[in-house]
């Protein structure tokens, strides 16, 4: 039976369309993956279905009975839930207190019910749920001191609690680390024995072939592909999603960059935290020019303050960073900017662009003290609009509004953006953090041949990921954060995913040359 | 959403209040015995459609357009300056010590001398919160707030020990030399402080849409971690965007003085006192520097219109003071409508529950 089917829906959005005619079916008890590159209308259609926004004309229908949401609330009442990618908990209340926020149980007395919350009878009735779908979580424990994994097992908690029938969950597993993924696979597919219905937006084709039974594809608002997980592979897909080939491995020409000088390189760099704990301890590492160097690790071991302390955000406490001969350690960003050293941050929407600043103000950032941009305090916004119309151009950013705001850019467009304006000054040291975070297929080939052939300028490069199929193929040589340190660092040609693996659990043998 | 759709939702948000306030002061004003249509139509007849009436006005508008920007600025850069009421009174306080101290000086060399101690008492005043704010993350909206008070007591106090003239009836200072107050045009009411303050709020128009200033202080304003991460010093933006709005503040206390007042009384800025009003005037003018203009001169008719109606009408000023609370009562009322879905949701539900009802109804 079709538990969820969708009838001509469309959305409109002003004159664009975000979904065009959709007519999908789900069927009850099977978990389907819906990819797409940025853009590409899923996150519309899941919050249509939700309830978070209505669509344009078509009609919904859930056990062929149609229906209409105007709020989450009427969604979560006809046996849809929805997991966002950003969580919504209170991190001072316990995960028990979050899955019962809203629907709280109270003391029932003599006279009926009183005002007050009885939470013995809470923890039972949330534990029994928890007992029935075999999820582990420990109900007393406060969101605030839980991983992000659990946090997420606590969203999904919410809403079986609430007694959905389906669950819809948008990226899980963008902020997971891998051993988290693969917790998560196995409480989703518990829920399926148990015969609810998945839906789960997803931008990995890995997760699509391990975890779904079916796969959705949609391109540019219309559903372009629907088929039965085993009869496809990762390539079909992916090709189907861009609409061309697409190289899942990157071409990279080998550059014998033995001989060539060290252009980047880190003494004993440590730092402390606000809470004056040692998170970065005695960082060495050196890249030649043309050389990519990766740096892996499991997200939340130094990598992000590494990156801060390269990028003039935060201070080291000890240790030199020597860039081209010059000493460079602490230089606010814009000094380092000038120095050559180009930035790509991590969170492009939060240090790379400013959604309510228009393009030509993004497209400048960083570099609004040259004087082709700004002269005696004054800006050239005749020039910045130039230099814009150019860099759209060489760099292919889809833009409706070139006078707009950057908010109107898809993801991959925006971190096309960044590029060009990092790239535009030829830097001769890249520092890019998770630069194809979030990032379609098409984008992320696009950023990664971007690198190369800066990287084939003669510059280096340092590629701070923990995507590990991106280390893999792009760097020269990579060395892997665990706990604050350098743990080890190996050849790129004569490593494997295996052994970079082991390093990034805090496993060292003996073939990594330690420092 | 099109710019020009955005624009005249922007331009429909602003008069909404505005006409929503005149609508219920028409109904007190019809409680009280008079008529709401004569009453309006001789108030701004006599304020904007008359032209000694609107030279007034635009004289009056002066110090408001000056303490609008004060707070406009500073909200561009997402911190709030509550200060602008003691800027202005230390601004306008401390000029008028210039002004009587001195005689026989040159007026222009004495007025320009009166403005900018004005303009430096007030950035000194906004300088205590700058640095709060920037090096220990104090929070500006309390200090700025309470700062106030403190300047009230202390410059009451300066007005009844040394400074007080003794030759006067009631608390004040002595009154400005001759040569401190501003050339009146052409005999009006109006004075060259009004060119001044048009030539000021081009400069700040300047700044602010073109200068790398004006580029930094958006950006800090829009997304701090951005900024940083684009080179920007927070810490030091912080301090200049006070350090101008606390100079606008003190020029505006110091024209006002110069223009108007002549000497320090206690009620010098009036009630609620001009900085006060600067705030009312950045939210109806919704911090956009010509919304800033039209809403002071507005304004300003709105404040000579009390005493316009008190004397040819039998309808008492004070309803003009009910009028300009209803307005920010209901400028208060758009901001919520602004950041929440909530009433969105709920006319779209009620529309269509009635939409189905009369589909029931038919069949």
């Amino acid at each position: 039976m079709n538990i969820i089917k969708t009838s001509n829906i469309t959305k409109k959005y002003g004159e664009l369309i975000a979904n065009d005619n959709i007519n999908l079916t789900f069927a009850e008890g099977e978990i389907k993956a819906i990819v797409g590159e940025n853009g590409a209308g899923k996150s519309t259609l899941m919050n249509m279905l939700y309830g978070l926004s209505r669509p344009t004309s078509g009609k919904i229908f859930i056990r062929e009975k149609e229906v209409e949401f105007f709020t989450p609330l009427d969604a979560i009442n006809a046996g849809i839930g929805m997991v966002h990618q950003h969580f919504k908990l209170v991190p001072s209340l316990t995960i028990c207190e979050n899955i019962l926020l809203g629907v709280e149980i109270m003391y029932k007395g003599k006279f009926g019910k009183t005002p007050f919350i009885d939470s013995k009878k809470e923890y039972e009735k949330v534990q029994e749920v928890t007992d029935k779908f075999k999820i582990d979580l420990n109900l007393k424990d406060k969101v605030e001191d839980i991983s992000i994994g659990l946090k997420q097992r606590v969203e999904i908690m919410k809403m079986l609690y609430r007694n959905v029938d389906i669950l819809i969950l948008d990226e899980p597993t963008a902020v997971l680390t891998p051993q988290e993924v693969d917790a998560l696979i196995i409480d989703l597919q518990e829920l399926k024995d148990k015969g609810k219905t998945i839906i789960f937006i997803t931008h990995k084709m890995s997760e699509v072939m391990k975890l779904s039974d079916s796969v959705i594809i949609m391109r540019r608002g219309r559903v372009v592909g629907d088929v039965k997980t085993k009869d496809t592979n990762e390539q079909e897909i992916a090709q189907i999603m861009v609409g061309r080939d697409v190289l899942l491995r990157v071409n990279k020409e080998e550059i014998d960059y033995s001989k060539s000088g060290v252009i980047y390189k880190l003494e004993n760099i440590s730092t402390k935290n606000l809470l004056g704990k040692e998170v970065l301890s005695d960082i060495n590492i050196e890249v030649k020019k043309g050389e990519i160097l990766g740096i892996a690790g499991v997200e939340g071991n130094g990598q992000g303050e590494l990156v801060k302390i390269l990028t003039g955000l935060m201070t080291s406490t000890k240790g030199k960073i020597i860039f081209n001969g010059r000493n460079i350690t602490n230089w606010w960003p814009v000094d380092i900017r000038e120095a050559g050293i180009g930035i790509i941050h991590g969170d492009r929407y939060a240090q790379g662009l400013c959604r309510d600043m228009t393009i030509n103000e993004n497209i400048v950032a960083g570099y609004h003290r040259k004087p082709d941009v700004s002269k005696r305090g004054m800006m050239r916004y005749g020039e910045i609009a130039k230099k814009r119309d150019r860099l759209v151009k060489e760099y292919d950013i889809r833009i409706a509004n070139p006078d707009g705001n950057v908010s109107q850019l898809s993801g991959g467009n925006a971190q096309k953006l960044i590029i060009a304006r990092e790239f535009d000054s030829n830097p001769k040291l890249l520092i890019a953090y998770q630069p194809t975070h979030g990032l379609d297929v098409g984008s992320i080939e696009f950023v990664h041949n971007k690198i190369l052939e800066l990287r084939k300028q003669g510059a280096g490069v340092v590629l701070v990921s923990s995507e590990l199929t991106e280390i893999m193929s792009l760097s020269d040589r990579i060395a892997v954060m665990y706990n604050g340190r350098i743990i080890g660092e190996v050849d790129a040609h004569k490593t494997n995913i295996e052994e970079v693996g082991m390093l990034m659990a805090g496993i060292t043998n003996k073939r990594s040359n330690k420092i | 959403m099109k710019k020009g759709k955005m624009f005249l939702l922007d331009i429909f948000n602003s008069l909404l209040p505005v006409l929503s306030a005149f609508g219920i002061g028409a109904i007190i004003i019809i409680l009280i015995g008079g008529n709401p249509l004569t009453t309006y139509s001789i108030m701004f007849s006599k304020t904007l459609f008359n032209w000694n009436g609107f030279l007034k006005t635009l004289h009056f508008a002066s110090p408001l357009i000056l303490t609008g920007l004060a707070i406009a600025i500073t909200f561009k850069a997402n911190i709030f300056n509550m200060g602008v009421e003691g800027q202005l009174l230390v601004g306008g306080f401390f000029a008028c010590v210039v002004g009587f101290y001195f005689e026989g000086l040159n007026p222009v060399v004495h007025v320009i001398l009166g403005l900018l101690t004005g303009i430096t008492c007030g950035m000194v005043f906004a300088f205590i919160p700058a640095i709060l704010k920037a090096y220990f993350k104090v929070n500006e909206i309390v200090v700025t707030l309470m700062l106030n008070y403190a300047v009230i007591e202390i410059l009451r106090i300066l007005t009844q020990t040394i400074y007080r003239d003794p030759t006067s009836g009631y608390v004040s200072t002595p009154a400005v030399a001759s040569s401190a107050m501003f050339y009146r045009i052409g005999g009006t009411r109006l004075t060259l402080f009004f060119p001044l303050t048009i030539i000021v709020f081009v400069i700040m128009y300047i700044i602010f849409k073109k200068s790398r200033l004006g580029y930094e202080v958006t950006a800090v304003g829009k997304n701090p971690e951005f900024a940083e991460a684009s080179g920007m010093n927070i810490k030091r933006k912080i301090i200049y965007i006070m350090l101008i709005s606390g100079a606008l503040s003190g020029l505006a206390g110091a024209g006002y003085m110069f223009s108007e007042k002549f000497k320090y009384t206690l009620d010098f800025s009036g009630n609620p006192g001009l900085g006060w009003d600067g705030m009312l005037i950045a939210l109806l003018g919704r911090h956009s520097p010509i919304g800033i203009i039209i809403a002071a001169i507005f304004y300003s008719a709105l404040k000579t219109g009390g005493d316009i109606i008190n004397i040819f009408t039998n309808v008492p000023k004070e309803s003009v003071g009910v009028i300009q609370g209803l307005i920010i009562l209901f400028i208060s009322i758009r901001f919520i409508n602004q950041n929440t879905k909530l009433f969105g949701n709920t006319m779209a539900r009620f529309s269509t529950t009635k939409k189905k009802k009369n589909e029931e109804v038919q069949k």
